[in-house]
């Protein structure tokens, strides 16, 4: 897994070199394999419509009517309105804002969080490293959606909350993966090395350890875009989401719910959006960490 | 290490895990807002009988107090008495665990049976057309929400095509008066009651079908990356230059050697099933723990919440083991797990 | 939805994809033909959402769990059925006949001969005696209806008498509530204090013979009973969570009573073949609390700002497709007492707009709290966000799991929040002293908080005399005083509707009862 392993002790200019290399690499692989493409392409576009929300939009999307709800998707309404009449395509539109961001702060925080901590945790090792593994270890034990869901509902229903829950609950996943990165990296020639030379045990952990733990990171976090977009949606499936009148694509698919016999477009069109960008990140994850990974690299 | 001793190992490991699950449910239950003794109540009970409730469950003593009764209990088996249901929890998760243990399974099942050809495929055909489709199915899957994959097939399949029936476990009439292993596939064809076989068939094909697509891709993934390096080892080069057929050398012996190390992998994603099974037995109203713990958390249910995260961390561990040691078995090479 | 799942079908029927999807689906195909039996002639289905939590009768305040106690065992008291309608009028079930003392203290009831419980015991006056005393005892939910100082002596085995010590004007109607069922003491006994949780010991039609937990539950008919033999062999209740799987079975055949479907649901199901809609006026109503207690909606003028900024037609119209109406005051229409002069606040944005620029507090953010129990509540607390935000104030709508939200409210931590209310029994007492008695503040009945010492001492007046006459002009009075104060926003008295197989017959409904089947009665073809 690890990047940095081959050259235990390398020259400014070689890294450099090595790093620009590697990057040209990277990109080669990205265009060779299409679904990753497609994968960016759809993040890209559904990046476009996060920023262009208020242009693509054609209602305001929390404007009410309550003599026109759950009507068919029309020229009016392209996906149709709900059930106080809003028009479910700016809905989603907007939407985006909300699943998306979810999607980058919870694997921003706990990625980074669980990067140091683990980071940390592996390089000390000794009592403080058991302490802080038996604390990962139990919670990653409990049912990781009933401990999300349970949180979610302590914190009291919000996307903020709903966001904190899940982070909290995915810290521990990273812990570990940095922590076994670290445990690798500090018995690495340079790493020793730096430590003979005086290198102060903060300078090592930023240095050397947290930057090689971080490409496994950095793939596992892609790949959990995906996944959180979904269980964000999953907590909004059973109300512990976004509040109205704010759109958000899981609180859509489970009100849609209520009317899916009759009213199909309400819950299909923020289900599809779920669907289509959770499947855009996995795909873009997928395709990073096939070229990432050096045992298949090297083959 | 030796098999007994991965045993003694994880059981030890079981005390500090059910320990570790109790404090954090226990707390973060206790976090939510709202008074179980009020739901009881009814809405609207006098503070009077409200407090006389509260007494009568324990729940006017300190936090720490009723976390440690709850722990001597625990200790002996008893996973405490269900607020909602006024019912031992062990025997509310007991009648509940065999339909979602069922219906884990059978979505295992699924998956694999789908998921491991198309992993084989995918591997064979590495970074062609049809391996790009493969994987685009996985990651489908993994992206699927299953909520509304599930509301989707019972609008197709039972409410437009009327092929299978929309939710449940078993026809009227049809349930099993075995009790031998609480599945209704396998307590039906003991007392070769075979329509009811047939109707458990009907009812668990659709929420199996969700829930192992779900996970599908998880089983193509695992079976791709090991068949992959499978077929880089000498051992097929070997037997391609002694001449055999690319499919009798990929299906006699690369996969059987991928399957190792994906034991793992599949056995965790049982895991993962039974738990992920929340969300789709409340769309099926298939009578299982996760619609249970879904209601119960809705009502405060606090020792049914405990009951069941410990019953699947429980489930969890073993799960594990039992996977660890099937590795043993199969895989002599390897001696120990860690 | 059709249009993603046929593409993901079709991508998993690809050659390579496996046998044994294909098998599958071939199977189900080939012996589809019995996916759609419907339910045996004699057997009533009836499809409803959750699980009951508890079948005790001194325990139970929910009517979920009612549709299995209340067939199962009797009350002294019974709702009349008149001309295949339920009434808010009683009479004697066990009970032969009664009589009650001139200051409404003592009432005394001689029991009919021959009613006996399911094992074949006779129902005595001890059994009465020993089921109120239990009831009291547990102090649960169901004991909130009934003094606790009552006193309950066994005359004779036929005639059992309650003295209250002080008049409770409502007392008759209360001893047709569920939690008045009795019960058999030997079984009691004999079972130990849980039994009654899970298991009917009692002398009504029915009795449960068989609960698959989260599946369903079976009642056969009470071999004892000493009533009309019921048309019923069986009564199946399937536990089904989701509204629209309920709707489908009860349009394929596999059900033939579905609750708690969402108006929109119901509108459509009409237009099916073989299944209807039955409707009911009901005494159930939805109204917004206003905590008067504290913060701006302490302020009259902001309440009735409030009043005024409902769109009470849209919802009425839009939301529930016109199946409610909109309420005068607290007591809704059916129920004595009713004030068909009462008056009502109309959507009216410009005298809203003054009200608030005459309040005092101004500014700041005001809660709207609710929960999705029922599918309503949201529709109308985005439409109150709607209308007092086009009016400069800003509403923070907060979807509370119904737990938390009744928390909430019990301890006045909400500016305006949302509930639904039915009577327990037939008397105004239910709404005029619940909702506006200070005494009765927070969650017992008085949501809003509201206080007014002149409307305190009517209320309190009409409780304590027998004079029909009298207390409807007292409460009529009070009430007059409540809306102009505007303590809640009364919004609307709904429909009590269900769907139901046309093959079933003979369903009465009564407003006190709802999920309540009077299963003794109903036929099916």
């Amino acid at each position: 897994m690890n990047v940095s392993t081959e050259h235990p002790i390398a020259s400014i200019e070689e890294v450099k070199s090595q790093r620009s290399k590697r990057i040209g690499y990277f990109f080669y692989r990205v265009r060779k394999s299409p679904l990753t493409l497609l994968g960016a392409s759809i993040i890209l576009f559904m990046l476009c419509v996060m920023l262009f929300a208020p242009w693509l939009a054609t209602h305001d999307p929390n404007a009410i009517d309550l003599m026109k709800r759950l009507q068919p998707p029309s020229a009016a309404h392209w996906f149709g309105t709900d059930e106080v009449g809003r028009d479910i395509y700016s809905r989603v539109v907007f939407g985006s804002q909300q699943s998306i961001s979810v999607g980058f702060f919870v694997v921003g925080v706990a990625g980074v969080v669980g990067t140091l901590v683990g980071c940390f945790s592996g390089s000390v090792g000794g009592r403080i490293d058991g302490l802080i593994m038996r604390l990962t270890d139990t919670i990653l034990s409990v049912p990781s959606l009933v401990l999300t869901m349970a949180l979610a509902a302590a914190l009291g229903a919000s996307l903020f909350n709903a966001m904190l829950a899940i982070t909290l609950v995915r810290i521990p996943y990273y812990v570990r993966l940095a922590r076994g990165q670290a445990l690798g990296i500090r018995e690495m020639g340079y790493v020793k090395a730096a430590r003979t030379f005086g290198a102060s045990r903060w300078h090592i952990v930023r240095w050397h350890i947290v930057r090689n733990a971080l490409p496994p990171v950095v793939v596992q976090a892609t790949l959990d875009i995906g996944g959180t977009i979904l269980v964000a949606a999953a907590l909004g499936f059973i109300g512990l989401g976004a509040q109205q009148p704010t759109a958000e694509w899981g609180t859509m698919v489970a009100t849609g719910r209520n009317y899916i016999l009759d009213h199909w477009w309400y819950s299909l069109f923020p289900g599809l959006a779920i669907l289509i960008t959770s499947t855009s990140f996995n795909l873009f994850g997928d395709g990073i960490r096939d070229i990432l990974d050096p045992k298949q690299r090297g083959k | 290490m030796s098999a007994l001793q991965l045993i003694r190992k994880r059981l030890l490991g079981l005390l500090v895990v059910v320990l570790g699950v109790s404090v954090i449910t226990f707390t973060v239950s206790h976090l939510i807002p709202g008074d179980p003794a009020r739901l009881i109540a009814g809405e609207k009970a006098t503070e009077e009988i409200v407090q006389n409730i509260r007494v009568q469950l324990g729940l006017d003593q300190p936090l720490h107090i009723q976390y440690f009764s709850y722990l001597k209990n625990l200790l002996s088996g008893d996973l405490g008495t269900s607020i909602r249901t006024t019912q031992p929890v062990l025997d509310d998760l007991a009648a509940f665990f065999p339909a979602t243990l069922e219906l884990a399974i059978v979505a295992l099942l699924f998956a694999s049976v789908v998921g491991i050809p198309l992993g084989v495929l995918s591997a064979v055909y590495k970074d062609k057309p049809l391996d790009h489709f493969v994987r685009l199915i996985s990651v489908t899957g993994i992206s699927t929400p299953a909520f509304w994959l599930g509301l989707g097939v019972i609008l197709v399949f039972y409410g437009k095509l009327g092929m299978l029936p929309g939710g449940g476990r078993i026809g009227e009439g049809l349930a099993p008066q075995l009790n031998a292993t609480g599945f209704y596939l396998i307590d039906t064809l003991l007392e070769g009651n075979f329509s009811g076989f047939i109707s458990a068939l009907k009812h668990i094909a659709l929420p199996a079908f969700t829930l192992g697509f779900v996970h599908l891709g998880v089983v193509a993934r695992q079976i791709r990356s090991s068949m992959l390096e499978q077929l880089q080892e000498d051992y097929i080069r070997t037997a391609k230059a002694s001449g055999a057929s690319k499919w009798s050398i990929i299906f006699k012996q690369a996969l059987p050697n991928a399957l190792i190390p994906s034991v793992t992998v599949i056995g965790l994603a049982l895991g993962d099933l039974l738990y992920g099974a929340v969300l789709t037995e409340t769309v099926f109203a298939w009578p299982g723990m996760g619609a249970y713990v879904v209601n119960s958390i809705q009502a405060l249910d606090f020792p049914a919440v405990m009951g069941f995260a410990i019953v699947v961390s429980f489930a969890y561990v073993i799960v594990n083991l039992i996977v660890d040691l099937v590795y043993m078995l199969i895989d002599p090479r390897i001696s120990g797990v860690n | 939805m059709n249009a993603h799942l046929e593409s993901d079908m079709r991508a998993m029927n690809k050659p390579f994809s496996t046998r044994a999807l294909a098998g599958l689906i071939i199977t189900a195909s080939l012996i589809s033909g019995q996916a759609f039996a419907a339910t045996p002639a004699g057997t009533l289905v009836i499809g409803k959402a959750a699980d009951p939590q508890t079948l005790d009768p001194a325990i139970t305040i929910d009517n979920n769990d009612w549709t299995v106690t209340y067939p199962a065992y009797q009350r002294l008291i019974r709702y009349k059925v008149e001309n295949g309608k339920g009434s808010t009028q009683v009479e004697g079930d066990l009970a032969k006949s009664w009589k009650s003392s001139a200051d409404g203290l003592t009432w005394e009831f001689k029991l009919k001969k021959g009613n006996k419980f399911d094992d074949g015991k006779n129902v005595t006056a001890d059994a009465v005696k020993y089921s109120f005393e239990r009831m009291v005892k547990a102090a649960q939910g169901p004991s909130e209806a009934f003094p606790s100082d009552m006193v309950i002596e066994v005359v004779d085995p036929e005639t059992v008498r309650f003295r209250l010590q002080k008049p409770f004007a409502p007392f008759l109607y209360t001893l047709a509530n569920n939690g008045a069922s009795i019960v058999n003491p030997a079984v009691v006994e004999k079972q130990g204090a849980g039994y009654l949780a899970k298991a009917t010991a009692g002398s009504g039609p029915f009795r449960l013979s068989n609960w698959q937990k989260g599946q369903s539950l079976t009642l056969e008919p009470n071999p004892y009973y000493a009533g009309p033999k019921p048309s019923l062999k069986q009564v199946v209740v399937k536990i089904i969570a989701d509204p629209s799987s309920r709707r489908l079975q009860l349009e394929n055949g596999d059900l033939d009573i579905a609750e708690e479907l969402p108006e929109d649901q119901l509108a459509s199901l009409g237009k099916k073949p073989g299944v209807s809609v039955a409707a009911f006026p009901s005494l159930r109503v939805t109204y917004l609390y206003l905590n008067n207690r504290k913060g701006p909606m302490s302020d009259v003028n902001m309440r009735r700002a409030v009043s005024y900024a409902t769109d009470y037609n849209g919802i009425i119209k839009g939301v529930l497709k016109g199946n409610a109406k909109q309420m005068r005051g607290a007591i809704p229409e059916g129920m004595w007492g009713f004030d068909a002069k009462a008056m009502q606040y109309n959507m009216n944005m410009n005298k809203s707009k003054q009200l608030i620029d005459s309040a005092t507090s101004k500014g700041g953010t005001l809660n709207f709290v609710y929960s999705t129990k029922d599918p309503n509540w949201e529709p109308i607390a985005i439409s109150t966000q709607a209308a007092l935000g086009a009016l400069g104030v800003k509403v923070k709508l907060e979807n509370l799991a119904n737990a938390t939200m009744r928390d909430r409210v019990g301890k006045g931590d909400y500016d305006i929040a949302i509930g639904n209310w039915s009577p327990d029994f037939a008397d105004p007492y239910m709404f005029m002293n619940y909702w506006f008695d200070s005494e009765k503040e927070g969650l017992p009945g008085n949501r809003s908080y509201y206080k007014n010492p002149a409307v305190d001492k009517l209320v309190r007046e009409a409780a304590s005399m027998t004079d029909q006459k009298k207390r409807t002009e007292l409460y009529q009075k009070a009430q007059q005083m409540a809306i102009n104060d505007a303590g809640y926003v009364f919004l609307f008295q709904k429909n009590y509707q269900v769907g139901m197989s046309n093959k079933v017959k003979g369903f009465a409904f009564n407003p006190m009862l709802e999920s309540v089947f009077n299963v003794d009665a109903i036929k099916k073809l």
